[in-house]
């Protein structure tokens, strides 16, 4: 699912109806929030920021395994540019001037036989990354509870919408209740 | 065994390679397809022996606990914070875990003997024959 920059798929969701058929078969009634500890989304995500992938494994209750700088060069193109300054013709020239510098001197720095990961010092936080995500429903409803918030920044709201949209697919009866705000 | 990741080897190739790739994760897919089982288990292998289990934890997996009592479950949650224990009726569970939690489970002091016990549960289910191979030998299965 694309939705503006992040691009997001669903990897894989635990089966809903193995969890209800075993509380059917033990003659407990489905309560969606019995199984929110034990439905688990893993995502993979890809083109965002650094800076929305440093708020998103703030939320510890996840795992996550993402694209290293280390050993992959990194690309002038891989880089967000906030609407705030695309719109803007004075900051994108700025913005794009900046790159401009930052990745000629991280190329520098790579023929001059610095390794990619001490290079990487100089990029800036709008690179953009891949990341896979492991998460509980339990979780995930808290991130999005947190992060589709008007005070969450533009990046990490659309993030967050579309992992609620891509849970809501997959496990429809977990997601009942609108928790965005 | 109530339900696990599908193609649990290959979801930990995704996450493992996920770090060292600048691929999207078609490509990444695709090229776990063409290179097949054998390289899985060059995967699996050396994040074993790197110690790096983090890759692990994208396995998941949801099993039904029967028998268990409250203090038998308090006791195993105190030590393992990461098992997901829902009460469901008498002394019935369900309980959810990643492989990594089970790694450390089977390692690690009180837990082996419970451990050992949702590993015979994947073999009998065969759900994961590679990595059940890799991480625990073959010991585990005659035991």
């Amino acid at each position: 699912m694309e939705r503006g920059y992040v691009r997001v798929k669903l990897l894989y969701n635990t089966d809903l109806g193995a969890l209800k058929e075993v509380m059917d078969r033990k003659g407990v009634a489905f309560d969606p929030s019995l199984v929110m500890d034990h439905v688990v989304y893993m995502f993979e995500i890809e083109d965002c920021s650094r800076v929305t992938t440093h708020q998103l494994v703030r939320h510890r209750a996840a795992s996550y395994d993402q694209e290293s700088q280390r050993f992959s060069a990194a690309t002038r193109e891989g880089v967000v540019t906030p609407p705030h300054i695309q719109s803007n013709s004075t900051a994108l020239e700025t913005y794009n001037q900046a790159l401009k510098d930052v990745y000629a001197a991280y190329e520098k720095l790579v023929a001059a036989g610095v390794p990619k990961e001490d290079a990487r010092y100089v990029l800036p936080n709008g690179i953009k990354t891949k990341i896979v995500m492991t998460i509980s429903a339990r979780s995930l409803m808290h991130i999005i509870w947190q992060r589709t918030a008007l005070q969450a920044q533009w990046e990490i709201r659309e993030l967050a919408r579309t992992l609620q949209g891509l849970a809501a697919q997959a496990t429809p009866e977990l997601w009942t209740t609108v928790i965005e705000r | 065994m109530v339900w696990s990741s599908p193609n649990p080897e290959r979801t930990i190739a995704v996450a493992m390679r996920r770090c060292y790739s600048t691929k999207v994760i078609e490509d990444i897919e695709a090229e776990l397809e063409q290179k097949g089982t054998e390289y899985w288990k060059y995967l699996l292998t050396k994040c074993l022996q790197d110690k790096s289990l983090d890759v692990l934890e994208h396995f998941t997996m949801t099993l039904l606990v029967e028998g268990a009592g409250e203090s038998e479950v308090g006791n195993l949650v105190r030590s393992f914070p990461y098992l997901r224990f829902t009460p469901l009726a008498n002394s019935d569970w369900l309980l959810s875990l990643n492989a990594r939690t089970l790694v450390e489970l089977w390692k690690f002091g009180d837990g082996k003997q419970f451990a050992e016990s949702i590993i015979s549960e994947l073999d009998a289910k065969n759900v994961s024959p590679l990595f059940n191979s890799l991480a625990f030998g073959e010991g585990i299965r005659a035991s």
